[in-house]
């Protein structure tokens, strides 16, 4: 396997499984590759769109739909507590874990709180809207801000 | 990317900020999205769907037009 499908894999199982972003020492150390390499491979996939970084180019920001960094959107799963990078990815994290999930979140505009169950099969049935402002063909410009 | 209790709280929040208001979408259709985007993303076979396939996948979801285009123009450069 390729080191970036290593690396890639190897930041996505350690989300999975604790909620919270690998240092690139932690993937070094889980794909058997050195520091210098695997920041290469970190480079590579924010090239690819597959990471956003923070400026230090090797700290994770978002490998979405996790957040590296605590947000508004939090998501429970077989007892573990996740950050997304916003309300889509707040249903990614159910999709990709393919667990039952409670999303929290709220209402941007009158701050109520929003908590939603979401199965297999979909969120449960709610009346709440997802809204965004930034037209798809401009969403990777500042992807932070999408 | 937000959540709001609903469609008249996005028109409140889009005109007490000065935003343009965007199409709406129903909670059902944002897990179709979640879905397409992210069921596969714990897996080695795993890509981010591609402008032909977004533009697929928004149609079937009934979200057309210029907002939804991943390669409109309408909006200014892209990256």
């Amino acid at each position: 396997m390729e080191i970036d499908l290593k690396v890639k894999l190897a930041i996505y199982e350690h989300f999975a499984a604790s909620g919270r972003r690998p240092s690139l020492n932690d993937i070094a150390a889980r794909v058997g590759a050195a520091v210098p390499q695997v920041r290469e491979s970190f480079r590579r996939l924010r090239e690819q769109r597959v990471l956003v970084l923070e400026e230090d180019a090797e700290t994770i920001r978002m490998a979405p739909p996790f957040s590296g960094i605590p947000t508004q959107h939090r998501v429970s799963a077989a007892g573990v507590s996740y950050y997304a990078n916003c309300a889509w990815d707040a249903l990614g994290i159910p999709a990709a874990l393919r667990q039952p999930a409670t999303v929290h979140s709220r209402c941007e505009r009158s701050l109520e709180p929003l908590e939603l169950a979401v199965t297999d099969r979909g969120p449960e049935a709610a009346d709440w809207v997802f809204h965004c402002l930034v037209p798809a063909s401009q969403w990777w410009n500042d992807i932070v801000f999408t | 990317m937000l959540f709001f209790r609903s469609e008249e709280r996005v028109r409140e929040w889009c005109s007490a900020a000065g935003y343009p208001l965007r199409p709406v979408v129903r909670m059902d259709q944002l897990w179709e999205l979640a879905r397409e985007w992210y069921s596969t993303r714990l897996q080695p076979e795993s890509r981010r769907p591609q402008p032909a396939e977004m533009r697929q996948i928004f149609g079937r979801l009934g979200l057309v037009g210029d907002f939804w285009d991943p390669q409109s123009d309408a909006f200014g450069t892209s990256e």
